[in-house]
């Protein structure tokens, strides 16, 4: 039996991981992994309450998983364009996809109160929830990057290539979009309401899924070439950003909290403007911005206190996160 | 049917006689009441007002958590409209907490009743809470009700949510839920309000009953009639 080469670069010394970045990593996946699996299995050390209860490690989830989901976008446009700039780089893009969806699903898996249950997800599924919409949306999207990238390694290519393209880029849009629709269709909570939500999850995911490139793929042809359209798409989360902080400046509904920082749509105005000149540093801070965005939404629609807990928390309460949890 | 709760905000006194029985009854930790209340002040001086409105799960006919979960763990029961929880579905995802406009619905972020299982005795001779329990027996705690395990767990397991039932166990063997039994003053009456003929419908359509932010379509089944005010004895 031929097996096909995966060109895994065997002439690698310990000594290429005596750096700066392995360090982090190291430092990282020890630190969070103990978070992680204490949280998972042992107790509870999240900076939570009664009332905020979707914190870090879903807003983790929210970043990591919008992020793959704008590189498979980008990946599923390049096939089906027939953009051999995006295409050349198949591979990699695949595996930045997968690494950043997984890594999603982990931070999730911290988040959940019990994981084992899971099987219920298939088992007794409820199609009115938008949270389960989400969850095989991700799911049929790993699956579908995953076959992508075995396809890839083994260099089998044919007619399945394009409708795998189109499942991917639909599903990928439908899930990030879902993720906006698990908190867009919460009643009673102002910040939350209304299909906005969605809309800004889409944006956020094609502006961070591509700033990722960019940071990541330095000098190359790739980063430079969707460079431009990663400009164009921080300036357009600007914009709506803008338009939220409008609304909400003029609203008077009661408990709304608004949720926008004014530096927000300036931070992506900025990586927007930057970006020609500097865009390694635009993208980094076009993945900060979009952090940040995910932080400020998911946690201020949460701030509005409800029924008998506003004895103990008082209306409204404000919500400080922890180093050791970010890490 | 459908069960559901009247209380009239004219008799109740604000004693918590219910929260008490509630916990008693359901063995909640710490810091977790399925049944509440909401109390504010308003008013400046002299004219001020103080209120109090006993609150817990509603079991709305159009329930935002039921629609939310992803695994139906939480569920409406076709019998009784009652909205109940199988724990046994439950991913902990808390998508009914942040669903529920009443706030009602409580996550466990560590194991409950903890404090029961300290090992250190406050002195020589005296049991620690741990050696109580053992001694005593009790699901977790002393205190544990067995007759709350016959259609939900007393002791609560981590990563789960756990609300109010209505005292679904107690309604199994023709008994009301333990707050509307330790009402002193009955302000709670408790019945089938799909039944124009039941008791709490005749009292709905005499004082006209309403719902905790109705506005939202939730079609809550725990509903007040009347205010409190003081009365004028002649």
């Amino acid at each position: 039996m031929n097996i096909p080469s995966l060109d895994i670069n065997t002439n690698v010394g310990l000594s290429d991981f005596l750096t700066l970045r392995w360090a982090l990593i190291v430092v990282g996946l020890i630190i969070g992994g103990s978070v992680g699996l204490y949280e998972m299995f042992v107790g509870h050390i999240l900076a939570t309450s009664n009332v905020v209860v979707w914190t870090t490690p879903l807003i983790t989830y929210w970043f990591l998983a919008l992020s793959s989901t704008g590189i498979s976008i980008l990946l599923a446009y390049g096939m089906l364009a027939g953009n051999q700039k995006v295409t050349d780089h198949t591979r990699y893009l695949l595996v930045l996809d997968l690494a950043l969806l997984i890594g999603g699903f982990i931070a999730l898996a911290t988040e959940l109160g019990s994981i084992i249950n899971m099987i219920n997800i298939a088992l007794s599924p409820n199609p009115m929830s938008p949270i389960w919409w989400m969850g095989n949306f991700y799911s049929a999207k790993l699956v579908l990057v995953a076959i992508k990238l075995v396809r890839e390694l083994m260099g089998v290519h044919g007619s399945v290539d394009k409708p795998i393209a189109w499942a991917t880029l639909l599903i990928s849009a439908a899930a990030a979009m879902t993720i906006g629709a698990a908190v867009g269709t919460a009643i009673g909570r102002p910040d939350f309401q209304g299909v906005f939500s969605s809309l800004l999850m889409l944006g956020v995911a094609m502006a961070a899924g591509l700033a990722w490139i960019v940071v990541l793929k330095r000098n190359s042809e790739l980063a430079e070439h969707i460079n431009g359209i990663s400009r164009q798409l921080a300036g357009l989360v600007a914009l709506f950003l803008l338009l939220n902080l409008i609304y909400d400046a003029r609203a008077t509904s009661e408990g709304l909290i608004g949720w926008v920082n004014p530096l927000m749509p300036l931070l992506f105005a900025a990586t927007a403007i930057a970006g020609g000149a500097a865009p390694r540093i635009s993208a980094a801070l076009t993945l900060v911005g979009s952090f940040w965005v995910l932080f400020s939404f998911v946690i201020s629609g949460q701030l509005w206190v409800f029924g008998a807990n506003t004895s103990f928390y008082g209306e409204v309460q404000r919500h400080p996160t922890r180093v050791i949890v970010i890490l | 049917m459908g069960y559901g709760m009247i209380i009239d905000q004219q008799l109740c006194v604000g004693c918590a006689a219910c929260t008490i029985a509630c916990k008693a009854e359901n063995n909640t930790p710490v810091g977790f009441n399925w049944c509440d209340k909401i109390t504010s002040t308003k008013g400046t001086f002299p004219d001020v007002r103080f209120e109090y409105i006993s609150t817990m799960c509603n079991h709305c006919e159009n329930a935002p958590c039921v629609a939310a979960c992803p695994t139906q763990a939480m569920y409406k029961d076709a019998d009784t409209g009652l909205t109940l929880h199988n724990p046994n579905k439950c991913i902990g995802c808390k998508a009914c907490v942040i669903n529920c406009p009443y706030g009602v619905i409580k996550f466990n972020w560590d194991k409950p009743h903890a404090n029961w299982r300290e090992g250190d005795r406050v002195a020589e001779g005296c049991f620690s809470p741990k050696e109580l329990v053992e001694e005593v027996g009790g699901d977790g705690t002393p205190h544990s009700n067995p007759e709350r395990d016959a259609t939900y767990p007393s002791m609560r397991a981590r990563g789960t949510v756990e609300k109010c039932t209505f005292c679904d166990h107690r309604l199994a063997q023709g008994l009301e839920p333990a707050c509307v039994e330790a009402c002193p003053s009955g302000a709670r009456q408790f019945g089938d309000i799909d039944d124009p003929d039941s008791d709490v419908s005749k009292l709905m359509v005499k004082h006209g009953g309403r719902g905790l932010r109705e506005e939202l379509g939730t079609k809550p089944r725990v509903l007040y009639i009347r205010e409190y005010g003081p009365q004028r004895r002649s």
